[in-house]
């Protein structure tokens, strides 16, 4: 399993409804195949930086996911049947991006763990412990005195 | 007679970026010239291993339309 991007470009005079239809299709197709979606981003309108099918503005969007190879057939199948879709690009992440997210990763666990560490003193499992017993305790001698 | 040049030290190191994103077109502008070439490595000072990552870089970013693969040179 390999990390992979595709970046796609829309026609910038679709609705947001459409465009969120569009790209709602396309993370549909990679989760049909098992593919486990990272991140979903859209940078929004910009300029194209030359025409493309005589437009000159287009909506970029871009899929994260984690998956095998050979879904790219499939999604690019879709891409160009859509004809709402300019342009479009996948590409898998190199050894350079991957160390890049894994540094990212490792500063986001080491953030996370710290405060979890300082927040679990002993005293405190001690009284979750006692309140325990004695539920169950009561909890039998109902049962008994139901009986 | 020799010439005195400056070394220059490339942009990347000195910043110490692991991975030229294509998508930040602004970064990816100052290394190609006016008329849309790649800078070469000896003028710009980059080293080997960021020039291949910015060439490829550069090559993805015309493909999406996010910088021109020509602009019309007129003195």
């Amino acid at each position: 399993m390999a990390i992979y991007e595709t970046v796609f470009i829309l026609d910038s005079l679709m609705q947001i409804k459409e465009i969120d239809a569009a790209v709602e299709r396309f993370s549909e197709i990679l989760k049909s195949h098992n593919c486990k979606i990272r991140k979903e981003e859209r940078m929004g309108k910009r300029r194209l930086a030359y025409e493309i099918q005589k437009k000159q503005y287009g909506f970029y969007g871009s899929i994260e996911f984690e998956g095998n190879g050979d879904v790219i057939t499939e999604l690019e199948k879709e891409y160009n049947f859509n004809d709402k879709v300019l342009r479009y690009l996948t590409y898998r992440y190199d050894k350079s991006k991957l160390k890049v997210l894994e540094k990212a990763k490792d500063e986001t666990t080491v953030k996370e763990e710290k405060p979890v560490v300082k927040e679990v003193p002993e005293p405190v499992e001690d009284v979750i412990e006692k309140p325990v017993e004695e539920e169950v305790k009561t909890a039998e001698t109902e049962e008994k005195s139901e009986e | 007679m020799l010439k005195v040049r400056r070394k220059r030290v490339c942009q990347f190191c000195e910043k110490n970026v692991e991975y030229i994103d294509f998508k930040d077109d602004r970064q990816l502008i100052r290394f190609i010239t006016e008329q849309g070439k790649i800078i070469p490595r000896h003028t710009s000072g980059t080293c080997a291993k960021h020039q291949r990552q910015l060439a490829r870089a550069v090559k993805r970013a015309r493909q999406l339309a996010l910088i021109p693969f020509v602009t019309d040179f007129t003195r």
